[in-house]
């Protein structure tokens, strides 16, 4: 690898070269059969390349390489480059971080995937007979490694261990789905959680209630807030920002959400997944960064180009979605704020509601602007603070920003979302709901 | 190579199943932001896959970067698979086919410089930037991609393909105030780099469209009827109807097995629905699936009757039916699942102006942004929509997602036009397998009494 940065300094070039190794394991369980095992060896490099008229080129490739030849094709694409405004920095020194590798991660066996995931199926298939389980557990290894012109080399590593688990209950015309999952960075996933998560969501599940149109106050679970955390994710990338496509552009600083609305950004969150010692760019991570103070906007997610084109520093937020990507701002780790009381409480408050846990079509709505509009995949009708069972054919919108604005309470539990979000359930009034009659 | 697979492939001794795939993927990739190339990357992927199913234990598969090691590879799984817990899968074999599938597109994209590339990207991203003053945002996104593919398997099959696939695409934000307003569109397909010339009327249009929908009302939610353009009635087939024929999701279910019973009353009769991977120059189209088994047009439903359903070898064997030829996969790291390929909804025989001739008040959805299926609930989205009133299209609205339910909603489908077309700019997600070419087609066709979630309500 550090061939490749050499002949880049010899031609005169800033470079610096992303390397990603992941190893991981998976076992599939359909219906309760275990379908089977799949093992995945990869490694991605990507090479960035500044030329001394600051004009940036990129080539990507998976090993076999020749070193002389892909700082050629890097070269090519930067003599069509956009002309960047910063240099590629020195990395931090290694002696600040640790990695986190869980062992027992490393050395699970197929044996005991397969183990936990009967577990799985025998404990919901004894609540609920009636039901089909498919699950799926992955272990693996991730290695980042970055390698400049200057002759510097970083890298850290992590394990990482998904548990997914669906219930699936068929009557006459009515198909039922759940679904929890429990994604860390160790071994330490309490599998007696997800199974409860499942058997409360098929028992809350048995029976099918209308609900009338119109406004309602929604208690949104962790997994139900994506519908308006997604949009501002959005609104406060940099380079969003930058080319004025965030309605956050000209609201930093300003109180524009609930006082209630608190977000942070906290790298370094023991086996959080998505926890670094530094960004994809080389950048040494804050142990906490805040987002959002009690409504009020105080920054967003800024890497190298977007920093630079806002005469600002990085918030070593510069993440690759896979090593043949260029980086882009984006977050490690995210944490919204918690409440004082508990979500059974919360739900005993509401008067005549729905409670959201998961959404059809987040994707489809307007991220930019904040317009949503989207199906209620599994969603619950509460009156006079009980749950009376589960919606269909319900239809949930308004604008993700208003939504941020509406929050009446957060919970003081909160649950790990995708194992790199800690997200409280959230009650927000009012909620636009249309059904059919 | 062809030699050294043979011999690889024929290596089980306990009626393994076998099979070995080698790719190597090549693309460039060209983003134009606001006049300047914000992204311009190329990328050299080369790796394979070896999958293997024990006839007592269950399947095995190794994804890998290179091509080398592979007799090693393929002795580590065979041993692995045998230790595997005992489980109950069964496949559908055979097939010796060999073949090779070369593609000469009229002017080869690997053989065009960068900078033809680009310059043509840079006059396109003018046009959409100049379409209107209120564009903050103009971006043209170019793809082009190579696929070589070497697979064998233990039945005998040995082929290699190769599968060009290039796509281009204008994306304009127009913003005013706050009011903030994507419009995106684009052209794909099977072919050399002469697909994405001459677009410049394309770039126009998608930046007058960006401004057209800051002007356009948002769409009050409510229960509407609703004509859909053959775009967007394309999608609502693939969410609707199309997954759901997937039989990984029955194969192992009983109670949905007998809702999908063939012959079964499912629609009415003015609708029938098909998937067909056999069609020349679709980007959905393979002459053979990634398991080496022929594609084939599969009618799903006929005149409103289920009529069969997409097969992988191993769902085939569930069903104790023959594989048709669905099993598809995004790249060498994934194995593959059962896929639609190019799906759509048969013509009818009356004209698209007839459909909206009896709507009172209801909803033209033009286009798509996505789509989205929990099987029995889907969702899908229009670009944009028209209001129809008095049976006349009306003004133009947004922020629209229609919503619907496997067993109501195509029974509500009253109206089927003559003007079938295809969309090949579709993709698919299903499980991680995401960026799956499945082109749709369709004519106008028209829903009754659809769920529609807008902004407010009526």
């Amino acid at each position: 690898m550090l061939e490749v940065l050499r002949i880049a300094r010899e031609r005169g070039l800033e470079a610096d070269l992303f390397v990603q190794k992941v190893w991981s394991k998976h076992i599939e369980y359909e219906a309760g059969v275990l379908k089977g095992y799949t093992a995945e060896e990869l490694v991605g490099c990507g090479l960035r390349v500044i030329r001394p008229d600051k004009r940036l080129g990129f080539y990507a490739f998976t090993p076999p390489f020749v070193p002389h030849e892909v700082v050629e094709k890097a070269l090519e694409v930067s003599t069509f480059g956009n002309t960047v405004e910063f240099s590629l920095p020195s990395y931090p020194s290694a002696t600040e971080w640790k990695d986190f590798v869980d062992s027992r991660l490393e050395s699970i066996t197929i044996q005991e995937m397969v183990e936990l995931g009967a577990y799985i199926v025998e404990h919901v298939k004894a609540t609920h007979p009636d039901v089909l389980v498919n699950i799926s557990i992955t272990a693996g290894k991730e290695e980042r490694a970055l390698y400049n012109h200057h002759e510097e080399e970083i890298g850290f590593q992590r394990t990482f261990f998904r548990v997914f688990a669906e219930a699936v209950r068929v009557q006459d015309d009515d198909i039922l789905t759940v679904y929890a999952e429990r994604s860390w960075g160790n071994r330490d996933i309490d599998l007696e959680d997800l199974l409860k998560e499942i058997q409360l969501k098929l028992d809350l599940s048995a029976r099918v209630v209308s609900v009338p149109s119109g406004q309602y106050p929604v208690l949104f679970t962790p997994q139900g807030c994506m519908v308006f955390l997604y949009p501002l994710l959005y609104g406060l990338n940099g380079r969003n920002v930058i080319f004025g496509k965030s309605p956050l552009r000209d609201r930093f600083g300003r109180v524009i959400f609930s006082s209630l609305f608190s977000l942070l950004e906290v790298p370094r969150e023991p086996w959080a997944l998505g926890s670094c010692p530094f960004d994809d760019e080389g950048i040494l991570t804050p142990g906490e960064r805040v987002l959002v103070e009690k409504g009020k906007v105080e920054d967003g997610f800024w890497d190298l180009w977007s920093a630079s084109k806002a005469r600002r520093k990085t918030t070593a937020s510069g993440f690759r979605r896979s090593p043949l990507d260029l980086p882009e701002p984006s977050f490690s780790v995210l944490k919204v704020s918690s409440g004082l009381r508990d979500r059974e409480t919360l739900v005993e408050e509401i008067e005549e509601g729905l409670v959201v846990d998961s959404l059809l079509g987040l994707g489809q709505s307007n991220v930019a602007s904040g317009v949503f509009s989207c199906g209620v995949q599994l969603g619950f009708y509460v009156k006079g603070g009980e749950i009376q069972g589960r919606v269909k054919n319900v239809m949930i919108s308004g604008n993700a920003y208003d939504v941020l604005k509406n929050i009446k309470e957060v919970s003081r539990d909160s649950q790990w979302v995708q194992g790199s979000m800690l997200i409280p359930y959230t009650l927000v009034e009012p909620i636009q709901v249309n059904a059919t009659k | 190579m062809r030699e050294i697979l043979r011999k690889l492939t024929q290596k089980p001794k306990n009626g393994e199943y076998l099979e070995i795939r080698l790719e190597r993927i090549v693309t460039t990739h060209i983003r134009i932001h606001n006049g300047l190339v914000e992204r311009a990357r190329i990328t050299e992927d080369q790796g394979g896959s070896i999958r293997i199913l024990h006839p007592k234990t269950s399947w095995w598969f190794l994804s890998f970067q290179g091509w080398d090691g592979l007799e090693e590879k393929v002795e580590l799984g065979l041993r692995s698979a045998a230790l595997l817990p005992k489980s109950m899968i069964g496949i559908v074999r055979g097939g010796a086919f060999e073949d090779e599938i070369i593609f000469r597109p009229s002017e080869d994209f690997r053989e065009k410089l960068f900078g033809e590339k680009i310059q043509l990207l840079l006059e396109y991203a003018r046009i959409v930037q100049e379409a209107s003053p209120y564009i903050v945002s103009a971006a043209v996104e170019y793809r082009d991609e190579w696929r070589s593919v070497y697979f064998a398997n233990s039945e005998g099959a040995v082929l290699f393909w190769e599968k060009p696939d290039i796509s281009l695409s204008f994306t304009a934000t127009a913003r005013s105030g706050d009011t903030i307003e994507v419009y995106r569109d684009g052209v794909a397909g099977r072919a050399g780099f002469e697909l994405v010339r001459h677009r410049e009327s394309l770039a126009y249009r998608v930046g007058k469209q960006a401004e057209a929908l800051l002007w356009a009302r948002s769409f009050p939610g409510g229960v509407y009827d609703v004509v859909l353009d053959p775009v967007l009635a394309g999608v609502f087939i693939h969410e609707a109807f199309g997954h759901l024929s997937e039989a990984d999701f029955s194969s192992r279910n009983e109670r949905l097995r007998k809702i999908m019973v063939l012959g079964k009353s499912i629609a009415s009769p003015v609708l029938s629905v098909f998937d067909d991977g056999t069609l020349e120059g679709l980007r959905g189209s393979s002459l053979y699936d990634d398991e080496g088994v022929r594609t084939q047009r599969t009618y799903l439903i006929k005149e409103g009757y289920l009529s069969g359903r997409l097969h992988s070898r191993e769902t085939a064997f569930l069903f104790g039916e023959l594989p048709t030829g669905n099993a598809r996969t995004i790249s060498y790291r994934f194995p593959p699942l059962v896929r639609m390929t190019n799906t759509g909804i048969e013509e009818g025989k009356v004209s698209p102006e007839e459909l909206f001739a009896d709507i009172e008040q209801g909803l033209y959805a033009v286009e798509y942004v996505g789509g989205n299926t929990a099987l029995e609930l889907f969702t899908f989205s229009p670009a944009y929509g028209y209001i129809i009133e008095h049976g006349k299209i009306g003004e133009m609205v947004k922020d629209i997602v229609l919503s619907g339910n496997l067993f109501q909603t195509l029974g509500k489908i009253d109206a089927v036009a003559n003007d079938f077309r295809w969309t090949e700019v579709g993709w698919c997600g299903k499980g991680v397998q995401a960026g799956l070419p499945t082109p749709t087609g369709s004519p106008h066709v028209r829903l009754r009494e659809v769920l529609v979630g807008g902004q407010g309500y009526a």
